[in-house]
């Protein structure tokens, strides 16, 4: 038994320890109705959080996801009346674009992705406000029930959100582990040289992980929309932080390399559970962060690959 | 005198060429933006972007990076307001101690940073951007959302109290953008910065304890958010939890498009200087020839790709992640 055979099974050991410790405080959490809520709201972070997972798998990082939404809530309330459903279609793709454009300046240009990432954000953010007019906006109801009210309601009991969520989960899964694109990322993400030595075209498969993370993005970012009915440039401020440490206490380390979405699943539950559980010790949305900041910096501690980092920038 | 136009002095002087071109371009349009009042708005806009961009200098030049400064800055001006009050309320009583309290507060708090980074062995950029959460949660913890006031005539000054046309507080952050040069130029300290940004085995090789480097040049980065945190208190005459909002993508473009290479080794607080207020006349000047001021961020973020990318030797980079 030692560490390095436990570490894998680290995610799911702690999202049982914690279901188990918080439904001893409260029985009440176990109840079927709850969880089912409780998870249909974490949906957005979900899909925000799977799109991150494909920027840190290759061994970057997306800091855009969260002015991506913002934007996107505001481009799809704006754009609702004259597009129709292809309102949709339109912010993933536009999603997409402005990843993709990330990953080409990190590639061609050299510039980090943190770096690329947060200047794109910058950009996406001033759009946002352009369109919006710095105020909030908010959707056509008739419109919005005949078009996408099927994104939030419920089936059975089962909100569909949940379902958007599995369906994208499957996507993101056969992506990562049944394709050349997948079979690319990971090869990058364990060690880049060795990508381009073995004739893998480093820069296509990773500006398309970042346009896989931008796109992803705009899709939590319609969805806030729809449950919204409405947007503003800063309505999905907050995201960021949880997206990250969901996929990084999910056990995709900060290296690259392993994990994947199936661990961001975990990753995300985890983040649920912990926001269920401060809410009954009254600790506000704004002062998680102060915990969730601290987890971060313990779960990337516990997962990064120091073999691949000599130098500890 | 051979080649004026070598590569390296295009691109130490490009930045200042970049700042006086924007000037002309502005009083162009304007001729009002060259009048002295709206230098002296521009200086009180720009003070506290360049002390957390002097700060983070440190840090750029070691190859690091530290994002922490939002919640630092908001924490420390928070903690700064509350232990005011509590002293008396002005600093020219007893209030005088806070002051010093909260510069030596700032570079604690940055120490823990650097530690973290350092004995953790994880990326800085990741271990400052959660401790900036850290302290953006402590100072909604402290302040419960509310906003904490200071009226201290005395304090105050630094913003009121008008020398040559320009406020106090435009001198005190010139005085430590010099603090900052000196330590930078003079000291041991500084030139181990550059020795680990050059090249960090070489450092190490050379006997420079890298670590406590590191280390160092987070609790003055520290030291500088502080600062920042002090005039920004001064400037609004309040503290609260978004206090240093927007501070990260200011400081961080500022220090990159003044010429500091994000690889380490190049540039200094000088750089900083001309950064700042590269980016504080497009703030100012966009809002005097009357275009929206929205656009700043996405026009700052292409900017900070174009710097860069420019600042970038792209013959020494294998990959980038």
């Amino acid at each position: 038994m030692n560490i390095e055979r436990i570490k894998p099974h680290l995610p799911w050991i702690t999202l049982a320890i914690l279901v188990v410790i918080v439904s001893l405080i409260d029985p009440n959490f176990l109840n079927p109705k709850s969880m089912l809520s409780l998870a249909a709201d974490i949906v957005p972070l979900f899909i925000m959080a799977l799109g991150i997972t494909f920027a840190i798998y290759i061994g970057g990082i997306d800091l855009s996801a969260q002015s991506m939404a913002n934007m996107v809530t505001v481009v799809a309330t704006v754009l609702l009346a004259s597009m129709g459903a292809w309102v949709a279609v339109f912010c993933v793709l536009l999603g997409a674009l402005l990843g993709a454009f990330s990953g080409f300046v990190t590639t061609r240009f050299f510039v980090p992705s943190f770096i690329s990432t947060l200047a794109v954000g910058g950009v996406a953010f001033s759009v946002a406000q352009w369109l919006s007019g710095q105020r909030s906006v908010s959707m056509d109801a008739a419109q919005r029930d005949a078009l996408f009210g099927w994104m939030i309601g419920r089936t059975a009991g089962i909100p569909h959100e949940l379902v958007i969520a599995a369906v994208l989960l499957f996507i993101c899964w056969f992506i990562e582990r049944r394709t050349v694109i997948g079979r690319n990322l990971k090869a990058i993400g364990a060690g880049e040289l060795a990508a381009v030595a073995s004739g893998v075209s480093v820069s296509k498969y990773k500006i398309a992980a970042f346009a896989l993370s931008g796109g992803l993005a705009a899709f939590a970012g319609l969805l806030f929309a729809v449950k919204l009915s409405g947007g503003a440039p800063s309505v999905a401020n907050g995201f960021l932080l949880p997206a990250i440490v969901a996929v990084l206490v999910g056990g995709t380390p900060l290296t690259g390399g392993v994990g994947g979405v199936v661990n961001t699943m975990i990753g995300t539950l985890i983040v649920a559970v912990i926001r269920a559980s401060m809410l009954y010790l009254d600790v506000n949305a704004t002062q998680q962060q102060m915990f969730f900041g601290l987890i971060l910096i313990a779960a990337i501690a516990l997962t990064i690959d120091r073999s691949k980092l000599r130098i500890v920038k | 005198m051979q080649n004026v136009l070598t590569r390296d002095n295009l691109l130490k002087w490009a930045p200042l060429l970049v700042l006086l071109a924007l000037v002309l371009f502005f009083s162009v349009i304007n001729p009002n933006f060259l009048s002295l009042r709206n230098f002296a708005r521009l200086s009180i806009s720009a003070s506290p972007a360049l002390m957390v961009a002097v700060g983070v200098t440190f840090i750029i030049i070691m190859g690091s990076i530290d994002l922490s400064m939002e919640g630092a800055v908001s924490a420390l001006a928070v903690i700064f307001c509350y232990l005011l009050v509590w002293l008396g309320g002005s600093v020219a009583g007893l209030g005088c101690i806070a002051i010093p309290a909260i510069l030596l507060l700032g570079a604690i708090v940055g120490a823990i940073n650097g530690y973290i980074h350092v004995k953790l062995r994880i990326p800085s950029f990741m271990s400052s951007l959660a401790m900036g959460f850290v302290g953006t949660g402590a100072a909604v913890l402290m302040t419960g959302g509310n906003i904490v006031k200071i009226d201290d005539e005395v304090f105050r000054s630094l913003l009121t109290y008008r020398l040559l046309g320009f406020p106090l507080m435009a001198y005190v952050a010139f005085a430590f953008l010099l603090l900052g040069w000196v330590i930078q130029s003079y000291t041991r300290l500084g030139r181990n910065f550059y020795a680990v940004g050059g090249g960090e085995d070489l450092a190490h090789a050379s006997g420079v304890h890298v670590k406590r480097v590191r280390v160092l040049g987070f609790a003055l980065a520290g030291f500088f958010f502080s600062v920042a945190g002090l005039l920004q208190v001064a400037k609004l005459g309040q503290a609260e939890s978004v206090t240093g909002a927007n501070l990260m993508f200011i400081s961080i473009t500022s220090v990159v498009v003044g010429g500091v290479a994000l690889w380490g080794g190049i540039g200094g607080v000088w750089n900083a200087l001309v950064g700042v207020l590269i980016v504080a006349v497009i703030n100012n000047g966009m809002i005097v020839i009357g275009i929206p001021d929205f656009i700043q961020d996405g026009l700052l973020g292409l900017l900070v790709i174009v710097a860069v990318v420019l600042s970038t030797d792209r013959r020494s980079v294998a990959f980038v992640k």
